[in-house]
């Protein structure tokens, strides 16, 4: 189970995902801002996974998140959790499907889709997005997928089928690079295909060009 | 009682990369469904928020799996966007040693009418039915005429009942629309009701500029300090605007029951 495997990695050394820190405590798990893993005794306590959903919702000047691998958590908070299971579900409440994803890759059960692929099944208002160059694509995704200040997500999919994301710089599309920049023993936090608000993006710059 | 103790439960949503209380009605409902502990596991997927559709059936580690579209009617996202998403070849779906069983979209419950009617009632409880239009408002669109076609069904049923002077509806995306809605309604209260589930970007921020209740778009609901601020006096009209149905505690039997009907439906497609 995907539970019992995280206890594994947590065993193994790993120990954080994204902006996350986590470790075992003496009461289970604790996860908190990796940010403020040397001040977590000034940090607002929570105990259920639930509250990392709403932790998540927002950013420090109160503006919704709608991409959760963006690099912009609120810090000033620590989750203390009674079992792995609560873990694994405060997890995905901040980076849905990031676990369960690196470990079905990892089992070669999920593979990349290109972007190609995942535009030209588009339909009613994203039908246009078919529509996006080579040349406009590789450009949106460096910019709206940047780990400093967009998405932490590392990509494995290109733009066409069977080719690497080599537009984009190696450590992006790189498994075991930390890409919040630091060198932290972490857990993949994979892309495995374009999201929607890539898509929303697509259509934008597909419009802007047709003018 | 639906019990589904092997099995996953996957609601899906719309949800919204502009409004954060798009996704509240689905995660409400799972979490009170989870909360009753009547499946292995139970777990949220939206188009526009994570986990995403592409991503959710990997968090799944079940093997029978119930996916319960949380759409007010059966249209362009429950025919084509979450079929295709999940790529899901008819109710029943057989891929990698899993059943995924695609039940109907909540929406489809005939509880439905009722918390329409209870809407109403909430938003404006004194005023005289008689002298009021009762207007329901859809999204409506040109890419499936099943969504506008669910809400024209409510509109019968309802004016059946003979509880308002005046039952119709108006749509976002075709005729006849919301911003008509002086010219479509005939009384002088007019209680306005959104066929939607979530208080979200369409039903909470758009619609209100259509009806002319809102200059401009205004901050989310859960980001104001009064929901609404009923009624609205404009051109000698009283207009009442309700909350959407989504919320309503009774959604989760609604999702139980919708789980329910898929078994009587297709049990042998199931067994096949």
């Amino acid at each position: 189970m995907i539970k019992d495997e995280l206890a594994r990695l947590i065993t193994d050394g790993y120990n954080a995902l994204g902006e996350l820190g986590f470790a075992e405590s003496s009461t289970g798990y604790r996860l908190y801002h990796w940010a403020d893993r040397n001040s977590l005794n000034q940090a607002r306590i929570y105990r259920s996974p639930k509250d990392a959903r709403e932790i998540a919702k927002y950013d420090s000047s109160g503006a919704y998140r709608p991409l959760k691998g963006a690099p912009n958590l609120p810090r000033g908070w620590v989750l203390e959790l009674p079992n792995i299971n609560d873990l694994k579900t405060a997890l995905d409440f901040f980076y849905p499907g990031a676990v369960a994803t690196w470990l079905a890759f990892r089992e070669g059960k999920a593979q990349p889709v290109c972007l190609r692929q995942t535009l030209n099944r588009q339909t009613g208002m994203y039908r246009v997005t078919r529509k996006l160059t080579d040349d406009h694509a590789k450009s949106l995704v460096k910019e709206a997928c940047r780990s400093d200040s967009r998405c932490l997500r590392t990509i494995l999919w290109g733009i066409e089928a069977d080719h690497p994301p080599d537009f984009l710089p190696a450590s992006k599309s790189d498994p075991t690079v930390d890409q919040t920049g630091q060198s932290r023993t972490t857990l993949p936090f994979l892309c495995l295909e374009a999201c929607n608000l890539l898509v929303a993006a697509a259509r934008t710059t597909v419009k802007k060009s047709s003018r | 009682m639906v019990e589904k103790w092997e099995s996953a439960l996957v609601l899906v949503g719309h949800g919204s990369t502009l409004n954060p209380d798009s996704s509240a009605p689905t995660f409400q409902h799972a979490d009170e469904i989870g909360r009753r502990e009547l499946f292995a596991e139970v777990h949220c997927a939206f188009w526009k928020e994570e986990p995403s559709l592409r991503e959710v059936l990997r968090m799944v580690e079940s093997d029978d799996i119930y996916v319960v579209p949380n759409f007010i009617s059966e249209g362009y996202f429950t025919e084509t966007i979450i079929p295709r998403e999940l790529e899901l070849t008819g109710p029943v779906t057989r891929r990698s040693g899993k059943v995924i069983k695609y039940c109907e979209p909540v929406g489809n419950d005939p509880r439905m009418i009722d918390l329409l009617l209870r809407r109403a009632q909430d938003a404006a409880p004194n005023v005289p039915r008689e002298k009021t239009s009762l207007l329901i408002v859809g999204h409506g669109t040109s890419l499936n005429q099943k969504s506008a076609e669910a809400a024209q069904q409510q509109v019968r049923v309802i004016r059946e009942k003979r509880l308002y002077a005046e039952v119709t509806e108006a749509y976002m995306e075709e005729p006849p629309f919301i911003a008509d809605w002086r010219k479509n309604t005939s009384q002088r209260h007019v209680v306005v009701v959104p066929f939607f589930i979530a208080d979200g970007l369409h039903s909470y921020q758009d619609i209100p500029v259509l009806l002319g209740i809102e200059s401009d778009r205004t901050a989310a609901a859960s980001q104001q300090e009064i929901f609404r601020r009923n009624p609205y006096n404009m051109d000698g009209r009283e207009l009442y605007y309700a909350s959407a149905i989504g919320t309503e505690p009774l959604m989760a039997d609604v999702i139980l029951d919708t789980v329910a009907r898929f078994d009587r439906k297709h049990l042998c497609d199931v067994a096949a």
